[in-house]
């Protein structure tokens, strides 16, 4: 019997839909072996996000290398047609025999003219018109609302004033609240993107709230190689919390911090500015009730 | 200040105040005024004295007696015995582990005679809160050589000539570095300390600036005086509380003495400094890190070149040298290039710090000259291994740095050798490793540390790192497979080559020294699934040995997962299903026992319930030996 697909002759022609480097392959491919093929990309131009790579994993072969004699190929190829700023938008048929539907989206510049001088670009009268959006202003909450704005008005003048100024509110705060980085960001006149950026690098910081106490338990290498690891799991244990946790009535974060330089101490633990040293598992719920009942009178702590 | 009967240099590092340094100042003080001694005895709170495994210490001077492990209930009797009726109290006064006499002198401490002080030469001896006892010893008198007699280009042919390399890590000879940015063109030009200390196990920086902050203070207003900048910056990290305050004391006394500021000494010369704080980013360390972490950009690292010195903060040529390099600099200038480039070896001059930590007797911060052997620093300035256990590696160079084994031990240490031998000089940090450590859980560790710390801007580092980690957890957790060494090394020097900045093209050295040195052990875990150290978790069982149980009920009571059946006479059982392997029962059973042992690559020995326990004779109790006074 035969089946529905052998009854329609198969079509030389293929379609790839994206121009990334494996879209690319596919393409070329399919051309080396006689059919003909069209290369749909959403974007303007073909390659994808590996052109935006300067090394590709695990090999380490720059991206461009791998790239551009298939871009060349690709664009010299005679049976290989490329569709860009195009969409799919419906496929009918069966393996062998299908119907696409591409939308071109408009362009303006005639491609098969343009030699791609870019005298367009640099004449057009309203490039550089930057409309921006209306933003309303931020308002900080009356909790925050003096002392951040005193830490900005301090710092703002100074060379570099962004990481002063996080490191202050961290310190009051004990973390950021969304709207004092708006705030921070639009007095500072930074891009909101990068003071949270910045917010969330630094170990020190943080974007979520933070326990009265921080329990910072030493992870240097000595500290390691002493069994610090013990400390911590015991500390998670007697707090209930895992690591870099804060509990629920926001008393306690345990944290695990890279070297206090306390080796002489191994291993150690800092609570605020008190360090703990030559620890054993046996103090550790000594330590959390010593802050979890009074309120925590930062005192030094005899080994 | 008059002239004392008895001077008492009080440590107060970082690790000595943990310890209760400043309730013993007060103990002290309180039974100074007591006793009537205010005008006869002194105390002096001084930074970081250096043998901090044996903190809270002081030292009584003129003789230089050293006491250790202070408690304040002490205090009272040591007044009363030294320093009112001149005894000096033996009990006190530090005994080498495995020895019966104490030594008294600090110069006769085998930690303090082999070391050689030209960075640290003021540890221990002055308060670093007063500019007046650092002017004491001749303090500034490099500045004002400097200032009054010396062109720029002479200060930075005599750094060159003296052979100083950064002590940060890498070793780039600081007179070249300041040469470069000398003869850039652009201004102003800047000079950044690096006290962002990251590497884990070295605190030597800290040290200095809680010892001797003005020292670096002098080096770092002749290193802008050298390059012709005017303002300088001091990058410490927020981990150093302590540190920042003093150096801020010192940044505001030498202002007020006209050592730092407009028209220093009156030579028309003006510098300022300001202190810039870090936020826990290890890769801040990395000189281009530092400058966009300043500058409040995200902080990670460039393409270089151009180096900073050409193009750094503020797009200005800036001078990046590590807080020790600097602090080399007023000896130098005062003693001279000749009398410097003498010390050390051929291609590393002058001394290093090394803290000297873990699985050591002796722990703490030495200075020793460059060339000296590990043997020397393990055995003779460390004291050995406690518990005579095997010595088996030193780890060198924080997580960029490798594993020296025993059989490099008489490694002369410099820049060139350690590099040679697949680890590298790093900060300082020298972490001795018993036979109880795992090589394959350090190695562990360290890709854990710079896999966390990876800025991500590199592909290799950041994805790399990701899966080093995973095949060495793997191992560790005994589901490790034929090749995987193979696949670390080949990663591992994929990593090296394709990361752009030191922390990725280094962080694969922990790996590829202990696949070097240490290959039995992975293979220990990867064929045979055991753990030679007994270190990780899931390839170890605890065990109670029936012989020697005594059913104390204990580790029973101890266990926190209630693993253990025990009952009064009968010998104790660990449920090897229920058990978390947390180490508890092991660490509570009495040494006089030692029932609980660990197990690694064997089959655990059943033990019914219900045995009853051999009673032992009691060992007769060791009379207590009398206290000497």
């Amino acid at each position: 019997m035969l089946s529905e697909q052998s009854l329609n002759p198969r079509i030389g022609a293929a379609l790839v839909v994206g121009g990334g480097i494996g879209g690319m392959q596919a393409a070329l491919d399919l051309a080396a072996g006689g059919i003909k093929v069209y290369l749909v990309d959403s974007r303007p131009a073909i390659g994808g996000v590996m052109a935006q790579l300067d090394k590709t994993f695990p090999t380490n072969d720059c991206a461009m290398c791998t790239m551009a004699p298939r871009l060349v190929e690709i664009g010299r190829h005679r049976d290989i047609e490329i569709l860009t700023l195009s969409d799919v938008q419906s496929i009918r048929g069966q393996p062998g025999n299908f119907h696409v539907t591409v939308k071109k989206r408009p362009r303006f510049v005639n491609e098969t003219k343009c030699t791609g001088c870019g005298t367009c670009v640099a004449n057009c009268p309203v490039r550089n018109d930057v409309q921006p959006l209306d933003v309303p202003r931020v308002e900080l909450e009356p909790a925050y609302r003096d002392k951040v704005a005193e830490i900005v008005r301090r710092h703002r003048e100074r060379h570099g004033p962004l990481m002063p100024i996080l490191q202050e509110v961290n310190t009051a705060f004990n973390y950021f609240p969304a709207s004092v980085l708006s705030y921070i960001a639009q007095e500072t006149g930074y891009p909101f993107s990068h003071v949270y950026r910045i917010a969330t690098f630094y170990n020190a910081f943080s974007v979520v709230p933070r326990g009265k106490f921080v329990i910072n338990v030493c992870m240097g290498t000595t500290c390691y190689v002493r069994g610090s690891q013990r400390l911590m799991e015991r500390f998670s244990d007697t707090l209930k919390i895992k690591p870099e946790e804060t509990s629920p009535d926001l008393l306690f974060t345990l944290k695990a911090v890279r070297c206090i330089g306390c080796c002489g101490l191994a291993p150690a633990a800092m609570v605020g500015d008190t360090v703990y040293g030559k620890l054993t598992v046996k103090e550790v719920s000594g330590i959390a009730n010593k802050y979890r009942g009074a309120n925590g009178h930062g005192q030094t702590h005899a080994g | 200040m008059a002239a004392r009967r008895i001077e008492l240099m009080l440590c107060t590092g970082t690790g000595c105040v943990a310890g209760g340094a400043f309730r013993i100042k007060q103990a002290l003080e309180e039974e100074i005024a007591r006793h009537g001694l205010p005008d006869e005895v002194s105390l002096v709170a001084t930074g970081c004295n250096g043998f901090c495994g044996q903190g809270p210490l002081l030292v009584a001077l003129p003789e230089k007696i050293f006491y250790g492990w202070l408690k304040t209930e002490d205090i009272p009797f040591l007044v009363q015995e030294h320093f009112l009726k001149g005894r000096p109290v033996q009990k006190l006064m530090f005994t080498p582990p495995e020895k019966k006499e104490p030594i008294p002198l600090l110069g006769d401490i085998p930690f303090f005679n082999k070391q050689m002080l030209l960075v640290l030469r003021n540890k221990g001896l002055i308060d670093p809160e007063k500019i007046e006892d650092y002017l004491a010893r001749d303090g500034y008198a490099a500045l004002e050589k400097v200032l009054t007699s010396m062109s720029p280009e002479d200060v930075i042919e005599e750094i060159t000539k003296s052979g100083l390399r950064g002590r940060g890590g890498a070793g780039f000879p600081t007179g070249v570095k300041w040469k470069v940015c000398r003869n850039e063109l652009k201004t102003p030009k800047y000079v950044i300390c690096n006290c962002d200390e990251g590497d884990p196990g070295a605190y030597m920086d800290r040290s200095v600036f809680e010892s001797d902050p003005h020292a670096v203070i002098e080096g770092q207003t002749i290193a802008g005086y050298a390059i012709g900048a005017a303002h300088g910056y001091i990058y410490v990290r927020s981990e150093y509380p302590l540190a920042i305050k003093r150096m801020q004391i010192a940044l505001d006394q030498a202002q007020e003495y006209g050592l730092l500021g407009e028209n220093i000494l009156g030579t028309g010369f003006s510098f300022d400094l300001e202190i810039r704080e870090g936020s826990g980013a290890f890769v801040c360390g990395e000189e281009t890190s530092l400058i966009h972490s300043i500058e409040g950009k995200s902080p990670e690292p460039r393409q270089r070149p151009p180096f900073p010195a050409q193009v750094g903060i503020w797009g200005c040529p800036t001078v990046i040298n590590n807080v020790e390099t600097l602090a080399n600099v007023p000896i130098i200038v005062t003693r001279g290039a000749e009398w410097y480039s003498q010390i050390g070896t051929a291609t590393s001059k002058g001394t290093k710090i090394f803290s000297l930590v873990g699985k050591i007797n002796n722990t703490g911060l030495i200075e020793v000259p460059m060339g000296i052997t590990l043997r020397e620093i393990v055995y003779e300035i460390g004291g050995g291994i406690p518990g005579n256990k095997q010595f088996k590696a030193v780890q060198t160079g924080g997580p960029s740095g490798g594993c020296i084994p025993n059989s490099l031990i008489d490694l002369p240490i410099d820049y060139e050798s350690l590099k040679e031998v697949g680890s590298m000089m790093g900060s300082g940090g020298m972490i001795v490793m018993d036979e109880d450590t795992c090589m394959v859980d350090v190695s562990k560790f360290f890709i854990q540390f710079t896999n966390d710390e990876s800025c991500g801007k590199c592909t290799v580092c950041r994805d790399g790192s990701d899966a080093l980690l995973e095949v060495l957890t793997r191992i560790t957790e005994g589901q490790g497979m034929s090749g995987d060494m193979e696949f670390l090394e080949e990663l591992g020097l994929a990593i090296k080559d394709g990361s752009m900045c030191g922390l990725g093209q280094t962080l694969p050295n922990p790996v590829l020294s202990t696949l070097k040195y240490f290959r039995d052990e992975y293979e220990a875990h990867i064929t045979e699934k055991r753990c030679p150290a007994k270190v990780c978790k899931n390839l170890i069982a605890y065990w109670i040995d029936p012989q020697l149980c005594q059913a104390c009920l204990i580790c029973h009571r101890e266990c926190p997962a209630e693993s253990i059946y025990g009952e009064k006479q009968m010998v104790h059982v660990i449920d090897q299903n229920k058990c978390t392997k947390c180490g508890t029962c092991l660490d509570v059973c009495p040494p006089r026992f030692s029932a609980v042992k660990k197990l690694s690559g064997e089959p655990v020995p059943a033990v019914e319930r219900g045995i009853k326990v051999e009673r032992k004779k009691k060992p007769a109790r060791p009379e207590q030996e009398k206290v000497q006074v």
